[in-house]
């Protein structure tokens, strides 16, 4: 098997790694500890391992790491921190919006770029938004009330 | 498996020999690689192959680049209003995350049955284009799928772009997936009709049926009911059950085979009332 040098700028570090050529993004963030980004389906299904590649959200399991030579990469780690959520993760703890929490990684990355193209969504909205994000422990009711208020918040003007 | 990444066409096509693979978004072929239903020596990225990504009018058509994503033809005004069918497929293709990768080429190489975006662009006389070192063909969708996950594009081959017919004002169309989950979902079946009108008789049909046989196909039988005629509530049973007859599906996790085929009746009757605005007790 051929290993390739490739660099990454994840969540604003600058990363060198060697990835085989079937190595998919996913399982190459997580082997150099970017563990946040969950490994569950691999095959598009969830959206667990939702990350942000130069800003759009797409499936770290549905692409070949060296296809992500030279990009930006944000995880959920890179979207607020532990002292300044970002409105989505602060209103998903608000309102019980994370039971065991493997979902909740990638529905902050799908949220978060909802919210920033659309800043007053609908129900349906939020539906549509998230619906490549599987759930098994919330029924999804409590996520979708999270990123409404999260929407609210944003548009006073009160989260970051 | 060597991993390549093109930074031109002239390279991607130099590089497509012994076992290799075109690699766009990565959406079907990379869990195919990763679960071994597929084995590649070598695949090859095109995905940074930007001026293979754009959705143009040209020469009275539109075309559109091998590389525009799905997400791509919702952003397009051009898409939404000269080929609605097209669009409404791509609202109830997956979800926001495989549709910001999967790219329209690899739906249609990809070749499953059910492949969202074939019968959509099949009524709207879809020709995709190909290049090869050996030079450049153009084939009509229509002969494109042969069989079951099997095109007429050769290993060689690169899909540049896929060039369809605009809808005009005389275009009555209609577009349907039957799904068991508004998103994420393997469609049931999938249904596009589109209505050439010439005052009150139809002068062009076209009617596509996704899901219902080894390949997406458009219904001739069904079609030959209206071309030409004045369309009544006669000539839609009839298309319907032509449609009906033509289907071949088979029994799957989703659905019975039996209830494919009722639905092709089902739905072609609902699509073509709904693009010719008549009334009806169920709404689409």
């Amino acid at each position: 098997m051929s290993a390739y040098k490739i660099n990454l700028c994840v969540n604003g570090k600058d990363e060198t790694l060697d990835v085989q050529g079937d190595e998919t993004l996913l399982r190459a963030l997580r082997r150099i500890g970017y563990v946040e980004v969950k490994l569950s389906c691999e095959g598009g299904d969830c959206g667990a391992c939702a990350v942000l590649l130069d800003g759009v959200a797409v499936n770290a399991c549905l692409m070949f790491a060296a296809q992500a030579d030279g990009s930006e990469i944000t995880t959920v780690r890179g979207i607020g921190t532990e002292d300044d959520l970002h409105p989505v993760q602060e209103q998903l703890i608000e309102k019980g919006g994370v039971q065991c929490g493997f979902c909740t990684p990638g529905i902050v990355v799908s949220a978060k770029v909802l919210l920033d193209e659309n800043p007053e969504p609908t129900r349906e909205d939020i539906q549509r938004g998230l619906a490549g994000n599987l759930c098994r422990c919330t029924g999804y009711k409590k996520i979708f009330e999270a990123v409404s208020a999260a929407a609210r918040q944003v548009n006073e003007g009160d989260g970051s | 498996m060597e991993f390549l990444r093109a930074a031109s066409v002239d390279e991607a096509l130099a590089a497509a020999r012994d076992g290799a693979a075109f690699v766009a978004g990565g959406t079907n072929l990379v869990p195919d690689v990763l679960f071994g239903r597929k084995k590649i020596a070598r695949a090859v990225d095109i995905s940074r192959l930007d001026e293979l990504r754009f959705i143009e009018e040209a020469d009275g058509k539109i075309r559109i680049g091998a590389l525009a994503s799905v997400t791509d033809l919702l952003e397009s005004e051009l898409i939404r209003t000269a080929a609605s069918p097209l669009y409404e497929s791509a609202l109830e293709f997956a979800g926001p995350l495989v549709r910001n990768r999967a790219s329209v080429a690899g739906n249609l190489m990809d070749a499953s049955p059910a492949a969202d975006l074939a019968p959509p662009l099949l009524v709207q006389d879809a020709v995709v284009e190909l290049a090869s070192a050996e030079g450049e063909r153009a084939l009509p969708l229509s002969e494109f799928f042969l069989d079951y996950r099997k095109t007429a594009v050769r290993p060689e081959e690169l899909m540049k772009a896929i060039v369809i017919e605009p809808l005009g004002q005389e275009g009555r169309c209609a577009y349907y997936k039957l799904q068991l989950r508004r998103a994420m979902a393997i469609a049931v079946v999938g249904v596009a009709v589109v209505l050439r009108m010439k005052g009150s008789v139809c002068a062009e049909a076209a009617i596509s049926l996704g899901a219902v046989a080894a390949v997406p196909y458009r219904a001739q039988a069904a079609e030959a009911c209206l071309c030409g005629k004045e369309i009544g509530v006669a000539e839609i049973e009839a298309a319907a059950e032509a449609a009906e007859d033509s289907a071949r599906p088979i029994d799957d996790v989703r659905a019975s085979a039996a209830y494919r085929k009722k639905m092709c009746g089902v739905l072609v009757r609902r699509l073509l009332k709904k693009a010719l605005g008549m009334p009806q007790p169920v709404a689409v």
